[in-house]
């Protein structure tokens, strides 16, 4: 297929069935609709595309930049229309939790302002919500800016209601689902879809997916959350209902291990949502129906929030040569040296001082004629064996001594004949009045 | 919606809860000592001390926890105190000369806040730490020392407005410290009264919750030690404040539940929970929710030491490393100033019911003999059950699950302890006492005055033995000897 612009792109995404031996429904057919297939990533080139295409040729003119309260999605593809058009892109936002999705936008060319945290000593005349401050913002800088107003701006809902709700009944040939499921973020993609699908069929019941209030799942708000936003109409839904982190994760990975759709954690809240809700439907059931969820975006950026919740899913096996496999009495058998002897020692035989501290507490502060290799460089080092030959002594030195000893312990493990570990590390040293330097 | 009894049940350290459950105790208390009153449990503060202790043991830091004596004037934590691992921040020359007065020596006291002649001259007189707030300080700081040829005092430089690279993290506007831009001309003045102040570190203390902006102003600090240090100061703390929290609630879940109902009853989906519909900072427009809930956060997962522990944990934004590791590697001491957190658990706060009056409609109104100055938990924006102490024999109090009002003692309109909607296991009669826990923490005589001739609260100090029993004295009378337990030095004979 051929196109002239990367935005032509955007929409008509695969509706693609999920196998009932993953999902166990005997008399539902599941369809997940691929918006994480969209060129920028997400349901959320839609919306962005929607709001922002007929005001960028005035925006141009007028020198605007574009700006947007967003930790996501839609500031990724805002910026990358900004980019495109030669328009500049800021996205504030006070709930950036996901390091990845923070650093592609600056790759991307954004400008990322957050919002402070919750005071600790209450004010409680302060009553300003995050999006009072960023219109305030908006107004005292001064600058022209093309707001695209995401929660409250029809046109976000008007591009899932002329684009994903009638792709859907296409490819379903002709018919609307009995149940759609979504989660709940802006509401514009469920509203929109939504209101598609009941203008084909009234009888459509939509599900509407929030997070649980104790975690968080990028991409959904939780239930009070949602009523914060303009664009969200409890009439909408049949039902909310709410969706844990751990469900999430658990979603996503039946979606990317089973079924072949690299899915984030918002598509595997709503795999999860639907299957949770549908189960019990799906027990009274004589005659087939028909169910789609939405896929919001892709996995890739979410690896950091899954190692953070279940380390165990992306754990590697223990090196070779590693502290981690000394046992307690080879750490206490590490031979450690007294700050004198120490001293005595250094003038005497001239050993290699190893300090494993930071680089940056190393600039400001070290033993003279010390060599800097931080512990986490060390650690690697080590792996591959011995890094300096067996007749050439070591000092080893950190903070207060417990780390030295490890290291200590694991290079004589690895027949090393004499390394020693600073005995209380470096703050004995200093507490000694032993002398620091800075070259 | 939610019919049931919404309860904001009060999180209980044994302690508080063993306290609470002495009804006797307590009514002879207050029958003695009047209504309000507020009780003080000084050990709990010394256990507090000895949690933030564990915390700098677990990062192997050296350096010393400091509690703010900002968020009580009680005597007995402050004396309890000065036989635990701690030491005292001081915001004022009345609380440097209580702490002192209180058996602190002055390695032991840090001065902060805006600071006046004579708060300077005391502290440098008597070899406190100050926290210096800006040049203007550091000017009359330096011009009194050389003046009265005081001894040299060892400064903190407090400093703000932290920048970061990447991704701009906004933070409130401080009317304290100075701004890390203008360092190298505080450097410069520094210089220049060499002779008369001793710098021994740099200082923040941010007004959030949010760790994030707390560690990109750490690592800020970390930076500004090293611009000392190429001054040719020998720099070795770093002050990170207070501001670690407490976590006021028992159940996570009664939390959700109540912000949950709030949210619905100000979007008119049922009915009110608060006074007049008060909204705590939301507002319906068009059927969404506006505004911001200007309540404190009552239950928080990680609070106190643990958001210590956490904040310590967590890696610089630039240097990558662990906050705690830049810390102890670069060799740096750490100061901590917690004062919520450090008094969490440590009090109560004593009403009498006076008059219990149904109305036609709606919750019944509980009038104490207390006011909202007294238990300023509504000034925080701190929401919690008080805990029913009944007067008669427990057991004879059952009923129902109640919601009421709770109306303070002034003759004016908007004095209400709290305009939430209460909900109490069953209507309180008049005589039952309400304990409002947790209080010690700003809580207790921050905003408590002598409006209207009426009485403010005396505080008492007590102690559980070990067979459970409670004593008691008055707090100006507490020191934390046994001036009347068994005497175990034996003099030698034994």
């Amino acid at each position: 297929m051929r196109y002239d612009s990367i935005t032509e792109a955007i929409g008509n995404t695969p509706l693609v069935r999920i196998d009932p031996a993953v999902h166990g429904l005997r008399h539902i057919d599941l369809y997940a609709k691929l918006e994480m297939l969209n060129p920028f990533g997400s349901v959320k080139d839609r919306a962005a595309w929607n709001m922002a295409r007929s005001r960028l040729p005035g925006a141009r003119e007028r020198g605007e930049a574009i700006v947007e309260l967003s930790s996501g999605n839609t500031a990724k593809a805002l910026a990358v229309i900004a980019g495109m058009h030669g328009l500049s892109f800021k996205s504030v936002t006070n709930r950036m939790r996901i390091p990845e999705v923070k650093d592609l936008l600056l790759l991307l060319g954004a400008e990322i302002e957050e919002l402070p945290g919750r005071s600790e000593c209450l004010d409680p005349t302060d009553t300003e919500d995050p999006l009072t401050l960023f219109h305030q913002r908006l107004n005292e800088s001064g600058s022209a800016h093309l707001h695209t107003d995401q929660y409250f701006n029809a046109l976000n809902t008007e591009a899932h209601e002329s684009g994903t709700g009638p792709e859907i009944v296409a490819d379903l040939d002709g018919r609307a689902p009995d149940w759609f499921v979504a989660c709940v973020g802006t509401a514009g993609s469920s509203t929109g879809v939504a209101r598609a699908l009941r203008a084909h069929d009234p009888a459509v019941r939509v599900i509407g997916l929030v997070g649980e209030k104790s975690d968080f799942i990028p991409g959904i708000r939780n239930v009070d959350e949602v009523h914060e936003v303009g664009l969200f109409d409890p009439a909408t839904y049949e039902t909310i209902e709410s969706v844990g982190a751990d469900d999430a994760i658990d979603g996503m990975l039946t979606l990317v291990r089973r079924c072949g759709i690299l899915a984030g954690p918002t598509g595997g809240a709503a795999y999860h949502g639907t299957v949770r809700h549908l189960r019990p439907v799906d027990a009274q059931l004589r005659e087939r129906r028909t169910a789609v969820f939405i896929v919001c975006d892709r996995v890739e950026s979410y690896l950091g929030y899954v190692k953070q919740r279940r380390p165990e899913l992306l754990s590697r096996p223990p090196a070779r040569n590693s502290v981690s496999a000394l046992t307690g009495d080879e750490v206490r058998a590490a031979q450690v040296i007294e700050v004198a002897d120490a001293q005595k020692w250094i003038a005497a035989e001239r050993p290699l001082v190893i300090d494993l501290r930071s680089s940056f507490a190393y600039a400001a502060l070290h033993i003279d004629g010390s060599v800097n290799i931080v512990d986490e460089l060390f650690d690697e080092v080590v792996r591959g064996g011995l890094p300096f030959g067996k007749r050439q002594p070591v000092l080893l030195a950190c903070p207060v001594g417990e780390q030295s000893a490890r290291y200590a312990a694991l290079l004589t493990r690895m027949g090393h004949p004499d390394v020693r570990s600073l005995a209380g590390g470096i703050i004995a040293w200093r507490d000694a009045g032993a002398p620091l330097v800075r070259d | 919606m939610d019919t049931g009894p919404l309860y904001l049940e009060p999180r209980l350290a044994p302690r508080l809860a063993s306290l609470l459950g002495s009804a006797a105790f307590l009514h002879t208390l207050v029958d003695a000592l009047g209504s309000p009153l507020n009780v003080l449990v000084p050990d709990q503060m010394a256990e507090n001390a000895e949690g933030f202790r564990a915390v700098y043991r677990r990062h192997r830091l050296g350096g010393q926890v400091f509690f703010a004596h900002k968020a009580n004037r009680s005597r007995s934590l402050v004396r309890r105190l000065t036989t635990a691992e701690a030491a005292v921040d001081v915001a004022s020359v009345g609380e440097l000369q209580h702490a002192l007065g209180a058996g602190f020596t002055a390695d032991r006291v840090l001065a902060t806040g805006p600071k006046d002649p004579a708060f300077l001259w005391l502290a440098a007189r008597s070899g406190a730490t100050v926290n210096a707030d800006g040049p203007g300080e550091l000017d009359s700081l330096a011009g009194l020392v050389r003046r009265h040829d005081l001894p040299r005092p060892k400064v903190l430089l407090r400093l703000s407005e932290f920048e970061t690279s990447g991704p701009r993290m906004l933070s409130r506007r401080s009317r304290f410290g100075t701004s890390v831009k203008a360092l190298e001309p505080l450097l410069d003045l520094l210089e220049r009264h060499r002779a008369f102040v001793d710098p021994i570190g740099v200082a923040y203390h941010l007004d959030t919750t949010s760790p994030d902006e707390k560690a990109i102003a750490l690592e800020g600090c970390l930076r500004a030690m090293d611009d000392l240090r190429l001054r040719g100061f020998q720099p070795r703390v770093v002050d990170i404040g207070g501001g670690f929290g407490v976590s006021y609630l028992a159940h996570a879940a009664q939390w959700d539940r109540y912000t949950s109902e709030l949210a619905a009853a100000v979007l008119g989906r049922r009915p009110p929970l608060t006074w007049g519909g008060h909204g705590y900072g939301l507002h319906a427009e068009g059927g969404t929710l506006r505004g911001a809930l200007s309540l404190y956060p009552a239950h928080r997962p990680v609070a106190g030491a643990g958001y210590l522990d956490a904040l310590l944990s967590q890696p610089a934004p630039t240097l990558g490393r662990s906050l705690g590791t830049l810390l102890l590697e670069s060799l740096y001491d750490l100061y901590t100033e917690p004062g919520r957190a450090l008094a969490d658990q440590c009090g109560l706060s004593l009403a009498r019911v006076v008059e219990v009056r149904r109305t036609d409609a709606g919750p019944a109104l509980v009038r104490l003999a207390m006011n909202a100055g007294d238990v300023a938990l509504e000034d925080h924006g701190i929401l919690m059950d008080p805990v029913l102490v009944p007067r008669g024999l427990p057991g004879s109090g059952a009923g129902e699950a109640v919601g009421v009002h709770l109306m303070g003692n002034l003759c004016l309109e908007v004095d209400l302890v709290t305009r939430r909607t209460v909900f109490l296991p069953r209507l309180p009669r008049p005589g039952d006492l309400l304990g409002f826990a947790n209080t010690a923490g700003y809580c207790m005589d921050f905003s408590a005055t002598y409006a209207q001739q009426q009485s403010v609260a005396r505080k008492v100090a007590v102690r559980q033995s070990e067979g459970g029993a409670w004593h008691w004295c008055l707090d100006e009378e507490y020191w934390p000897v046994d001036a009347y337990g068994p005497i175990t030095d034996s003099g030698g004979r034994g």
